[in-house]
């Protein structure tokens, strides 16, 4: 069957750029003198600066990964890590200034706090513009603010847990977080308060040549349970981006919590993000991931289970187009006994785009009466694209059960057949069918953002089916 | 006494997963290697030529450079197979290691010529208890509507090293079953690679190990398809008990141009300590659309529940057990014809798990 093959189409409201104002832009490069700097811009205590130059040093003295997508195209020497945009942080949309705000109206992000959000940040390159929160939840003490703020008024929390869940040694580009890390989120959701309504985190990254490496910091207390949902996007220029995001999450015993991400950066943008999250006892962290955007995306969320009877689920979904390379999947730790881990990965290529599901799920010795599951499936649109699945497993314990199963195929031409027999077009049939792929997906996401998500996927259908 | 690092995967994930290869440390590789006498070939006839010149052996992947050297420079047996007989009759060649042939460096050659139909059993055997070292390098061709069945059994001790390369290269409408029975080797390291290059090429990998005391078993299987409609199955079942570690390594590579091809991958693991460890690496790789591609792996204990059946019936634990992985294991042993064959394999098995 012949294919219409079009260019790729414009991303309507994530493409929109900005005029590249800003208030200041750290000199390109990553120099210890450079890394002082973002620490003095920020009027960091010396504990935050120490941890930054360490970091570098780690950095300095780690390799590039030898596995996974080529990186060679990244040169921190083009990249500009901290870009302070023309706005201090506000509490009002109001004061936000014009054009931030516009770009953000356009994204939804108002609307979405007006409806459906217990609370909202908004960051816009290497800075939180707006933050705010429903005020009873701050009278039940809960902690929405963004980091730099948190630095300066819970200094104990933040240090006890900065760096702690990942280490900066986990790999070069965390190394490069936890230097130059500017922005993000620190929540604190109090021992047994359940938030009914998400929390969201927006970021938003507009200067070209630059970096955002905004940190999230979150700790569920005993009992607590929290739906926290991020989105990311930026405007596509011809030189690389570089997203280098930290997310650690505590979820203590007892407590839940959901970590939403619909991630849509601009197709010049390297994603090495990481994140990872320890569950205390009776725990559990449920991921859910939509992955569109990038040139290249890194991304393996981890779940280390250190509690007895600790749960986790991922369910995550790549979308792969031209010239898009996504290395994603996901990672989880049986560290004590009766722990529990059941992923459900997908992935669609098309017009030339990579997918890769990569994994590790890792049983230990402790972890009795443990059990896992893994399914993955990858869909195939065109024979120009490419999709590989390299999980790995690794058992120590005999009394747990363990299973693993991958699939991948095209959309079978039966199923089209029959769609089209009752009255659809081929190109409806197929993204019926794309849409019913990753509805797994799309309905553990609260429905606004289930919306968005299918909307992403009918502009990345435009011009791959025919 | 030598540090090697064997059996790359085709494409490498992160280092800190432990299973892009295998390091050995303290491996004595023989220099000078004298003939290896104690073997026997049941069928001897035009089918078989025993080569001395040595001809250069290349392998898209095999172990490592080193070992492929070993094998192309100073090989004590080699052998090469053309099998042109289109009624299918058994060869089989079998090496016994004894206190006067502890080495093995061989190269096994076989061309099963258009249309013909064959099965070759290949055999290591330790018929005294010495410390033996194995290194060989079996390689076949299945030319066009040829169906060959190839059976690889290693029934080597604990104390020995086994480091095997196979490739396998299937043309158009052919066929190679292929069984490995893993028993032995302190180290037991396997590189299987088939190049599925015809249009309807079928291959079969069938494989059990059963790994005790420290053992360590390392497979690195990888099937490229090329061939449109080409098939490969591969099916690994296995059991580790005591300290015995394994790594296993599947890759099924959808080549482009391979349409309608189909895949399918299958491996368990039984563990009957929890000291035991079992890693694996089971890849799907797809570059090629119309095709159809399925992995699953598996592990954990014996199903209580059956185990549970089987000793209401009057079967004391252990032989309960045997009884389950056995036939674990028969579901892949039933395809072997050779009935003595397949005692001898199940009461190892019985053997071994004892």
């Amino acid at each position: 069957m012949a294919k219409t093959q079009l260019e790729e189409i414009d991303r309507n409201i994530y493409d929109i750029k900005n005029k590249d104002e800003y208030d200041y832009k750290i000199k390109k490069g990553l120099t210890k003198e450079i890394v002082e700097e973002i620490s003095r811009q920020k009027h960091e205590p010396d504990w935050m600066k120490e941890i930054r130059l360490k970091a570098l040093e780690t950095y300095n003295n780690l390799e590039m990964p030898t596995w996974g997508p080529d990186l060679s195209e990244l040169n921190m020497d083009e990249i500009a890590t901290y870009v302070k945009p023309k706005s201090k942080l506000n509490n009002s949309w109001d004061d936000v200034p014009d054009d931030i705000k516009n770009t953000f109206d356009k994204l939804g992000i108002p609307e979405a706090e007006k409806t459906s959000l217990a609370g909202v940040g908004a960051q816009y390159d290497s800075e939180v513009v707006y933050h705010s929160m429903k005020d009873e939840l701050l009278k039940q003490g809960v902690i929405y603010t963004d980091m730099e703020t948190a630095v300066r008024e819970y200094p104990e929390m933040v240090k006890e847990h900065f760096m702690k869940c990942v280490p900066i040694s986990d790999h070069k580009f965390v190394a490069l977080h936890a230097a130059v890390w500017s922005g993000g989120s620190f929540v604190y959701v109090p021992k047994g308060v359940k938030l009914e309504m998400p929390l969201q985190s927006y970021f938003r990254l507009n200067s070209p040549e630059s970096g955002q490496f905004e940190h999230t910091l979150i700790i569920v207390d005993e009992g607590a349970s929290l739906h926290f949902i991020e989105g990311c996007s930026a405007p596509k220029y011809n030189k690389v981006n570089l997203h280098a995001g930290c997310v650690e999450l505590y979820v203590r015993d007892n407590a839940y919590l959901r970590y939403s991400t619909i991630e849509n950066w601009s197709k010049n943008m390297l994603n090495l993000n990481t994140k990872k999250a320890i569950c205390g006892k009776n725990a559990q962290v449920d991921w859910v991931s939509g992955s569109f955007g990038s040139k290249i995306s890194m991304l393996y969320p981890m779940s280390i289970l250190n509690g007895e009877g600790a749960k986790t689920e991922f369910t995550g979904i790549s979308f792969a187009g031209k010239e898009q390379n996504l290395d994603n999947g996901f990672k989880a730790v049986h560290n004590a006994p009766n722990t529990s881990s059941v992923v459900n990965a997908k992935s669609i290529s098309k017009n030339g785009g990579k997918c890769t599901y990569r994994s590790s799920i890792k049983i230990m010795e402790n972890a009795e009466g443990s059990k896992s599951s893994v399914s993955c499936e990858s869909l195939m649109l065109d024979d120009i694209s490419i999709s590989d699945t390299i999980p790995t497993n690794e058992i120590r314990n005999d009394n747990i059960q363990f299973s693993h199963e991958a699939k991948i195929g095209k959309i079978s031409d039966k199923t089209i057949f029959y769609l089209m027999s009752r009255g659809l077009s081929e190109e409806d049939a197929k993204a019926m069918i794309v849409r019913g792929f990753a509805y797994p997906i799309s309905k553990e996401l609260p429905v606004e953002y289930a919306v968005e998500m299918n909307n992403l996927i009918n502009l990345e259908l435009e011009g791959a089916i025919g | 006494m030598s540090s090697l690092k064997l059996n790359e995967t085709p494409v490498r994930t992160s280092r800190n997963f432990n299973i892009n290869n295998i390091k050995l440390d303290n491996i004595s590789v023989p220099k000078c290697l004298k003939e290896f006498k104690n073997v026997n070939i049941s069928e001897c006839s035009s089918k078989i030529q025993i080569e001395n010149t040595i001809n250069k052996i290349d392998l898209k992947y095999g172990l490592d450079a080193e070992l492929l050297n070993q094998v192309n420079e100073s090989s004590n047996y080699r052998a090469s197979i053309t099998i042109d007989s289109k009624v299918n009759k058994d060869i089989a060649i079998e090496f016994n290691f004894d206190n006067s042939n502890t080495t093995l460096v061989e190269a096994i050659d076989i061309v099963a010529s258009e249309a013909t139909k064959s099965t070759i059993v290949i055999r290591y055997n330790e018929k005294q208890d010495v410390e033996a070292y194995h290194n060989g390098v079996i390689r076949a061709v299945a030319k066009s509507n040829s169906n060959v069945n190839i059976i690889v059994v290693n029934m080597m001790n604990e104390k020995s090293n086994n480091f095997l390369s196979i490739e396998n290269v299937i043309e158009d409408n052919a066929k190679i079953n292929f069984y490995i029975v893993d028993f032995g080797g302190k180290n037991s390291i396997t590189n299987y690679y088939a190049n599925i290059k015809g249009k309807n090429a079928d291959n079969k990998l069938n494989t059990i190990y059963l790994g005790k005391d420290n053992q360590l078993l390392d497979l690195n299987y990888i099937a490229e398809l090329y061939g449109e409609k080409s098939n490969i199955d591969i099916e690994v079942q296995g059991t580790l008990k005591d300290n015995a570690k394994k790594h296993f390594k599947g890759t099924i590579d959808f080549k482009k141009g391979c349409k309608k091809a189909t895949g399918n991958e299958n491996e368990n693991c039984i563990l009957l300590s929890d000291t035991a460890r079992s890693i694996a690496l089971p890849m799907l790789l797809c570059s090629e659309e119309d095709v159809e591609g399925n992995h699953s792996s598996s592990a954990g204990r014996v199903a209580e529940k059956e185990l549970f059946y089987i000793m209401t019936r009057g079967f004391n634990y252990k032989d309960a057990m045997k009884l389950m992985i056995r036939a674990k294991f028969n579901k892949i042993l039933e395809q072997i014809k050779d009935e003595n064959l397949r005692n001898e394999i199940l009461e190892r098995i019985d053997k071994r798990i004892d």
